[in-house]
């Protein structure tokens, strides 16, 4: 994509390569604010598939975790000229990311409409696009896979809030204890143990599933 | 070691943040415990199954949704400026108008009372200086200010009192240059 300005409006549009994508996050960074508008296009591309899918693994569902990651994407344009470049671009965007995450999770459990984004969930599950699979596979071996995976995420998805932002962001995303309590604003020790609980949780949610 | 301290401590053992004697306690452990071997296979199958999950990618509007939305922010942030300034320039050309007109008003009454006195042959005696006071102060007992402006164009800062002495009206603007910071007795 491409950020360019036309009549005062920054614009953007598609291009093959950017000359940021070899540099570090902080150096793009730095372009951006140095007055070169395409460096947020590369902020944008590099972040934009990470941050869909730990919302989405937070939140449980596509439309609104997309949504948020382009709320995440309006703050980080709105605020980067503030941001404390000796930290790390990537945790600075997971912090947003996380607290946007969390607000909705707040707003849902005040707001009856939860019960639709549940109900949605699941038809959504029973409503899943028809997908080609690999016919190589024995269909019983196919179903295993299909029915693990579902099971999967709902596993996922049951664990409480706060456990399962720590759990999506060490398994899934890879991130430090030190990048985890900075992004979640809680010590070292309240994040080991809310990811050793979520871990217990989780393999005891997933267990009898597996036998 | 028994379960419950393994399952407390398994984090710090899968991460290998254990000392090397707890990981090995550990580890004795789990090679002689089937529970906690059926626990940690549970939760490696999981976890690679939650990995090997496809990944989510953006939707195909994604981009000209967020291009549409940072327009709206530049739109919304240029008149922003623009708005302030425009409304600052006003309240400056007021205040500046507001200024004038008031300081040409004063200027012009004095002249007028200064004419007035002037004919009637009255001199304002010198008045009576204020004990103590680190600058030449007119004492509060002898006279009573009945308009004091600030100057501050004038080179000294100077403090422009209007004095009247009771219960004589002594009249005349009574010029002191007097720090721009002073408060007055």
């Amino acid at each position: 994509m491409t950020l360019a300005v036309r009549d005062g409006v920054r614009i953007l549009g598609h291009a093959p390569t950017t000359p940021f994508a070899g540099l570090e996050d902080a150096q793009v960074v730095q372009a951006f604010l140095d007055g070169h508008e395409r460096a947020f296009d590369e902020l944008v591309s590099r972040y934009q598939t990470r941050l869909l899918n730990f919302i989405y693994r937070t939140v449980g569902d596509r439309e609104r975790a997309e949504d948020l990651v382009q709320e995440v994407f309006i703050r980080i344009y709105r605020h980067l000229h503030r941001f404390d470049q000796t930290k790390k671009f990537s945790t600075w965007a997971y912090t947003i990311a996380s607290n946007l995450a969390k607000n909705e999770l707040r707003n849902r459990s005040r707001n009856p409409l939860v019960l639709f984004q549940t109900i949605k969930r699941h038809w959504e599950a029973d409503h899943r696009p028809l997908q080609f699979e690999d016919s190589s596979s024995r269909p019983d071996d196919l179903f295993r896979k299909r029915h693990l995976r579902e099971l999967v995420e709902q596993s996922v998805s049951q664990l409480p809030e706060h456990h399962r932002v720590v759990f999506v962001l060490r398994e899934l995303e890879g991130k430090t204890y030190e990048e985890i309590a900075e992004i979640t604003g809680c010590n070292l020790g309240t994040v080991k143990s809310r990811l050793n609980r979520a871990r217990n949780n989780f393999a005891a949610i997933i267990s009898p599933h597996l036998d | 070691m028994n379960c419950c301290e393994f399952r407390e401590k398994y984090s710090d053992f899968a991460d290998g943040l254990l000392t090397s004697g707890e990981h090995a306690e550990a580890s004795g452990h789990l090679a002689a415990c089937a529970a906690c071997r059926r626990f940690e296979a549970a939760l490696n199958a999981g976890l690679n199954a939650l990995r090997s999950l496809p990944r989510l990618g953006v939707s195909h509007g994604f981009g000209a949704r967020l291009r549409h939305r940072l327009r709206g922010e530049l739109a919304v942030r240029v008149p922003v400026v623009a708005r302030w300034s425009s409304a600052v320039g006003t309240l400056l050309l007021v205040a500046a108008v507001g200024y004038i007109r008031w300081d040409l008003r004063e200027s012009h009454e004095m002249r007028r009372e200064q004419m007035a006195k002037s004919a009637s042959g009255w001199h304002p005696a010198p008045l009576p200086l204020a004990a103590n006071a680190p600058f030449p102060v007119p004492s509060a007992s002898h006279i009573r200010v009945v308009r004091a402006s600030f100057e501050p164009f004038h080179p000294m800062n100077s403090i422009l009192l209007v004095a009247q002495s009771a219960p004589i009206a002594m009249g005349g603007p009574q010029r002191l240059d007097l720090p721009a910071v002073w408060g007055g007795p």
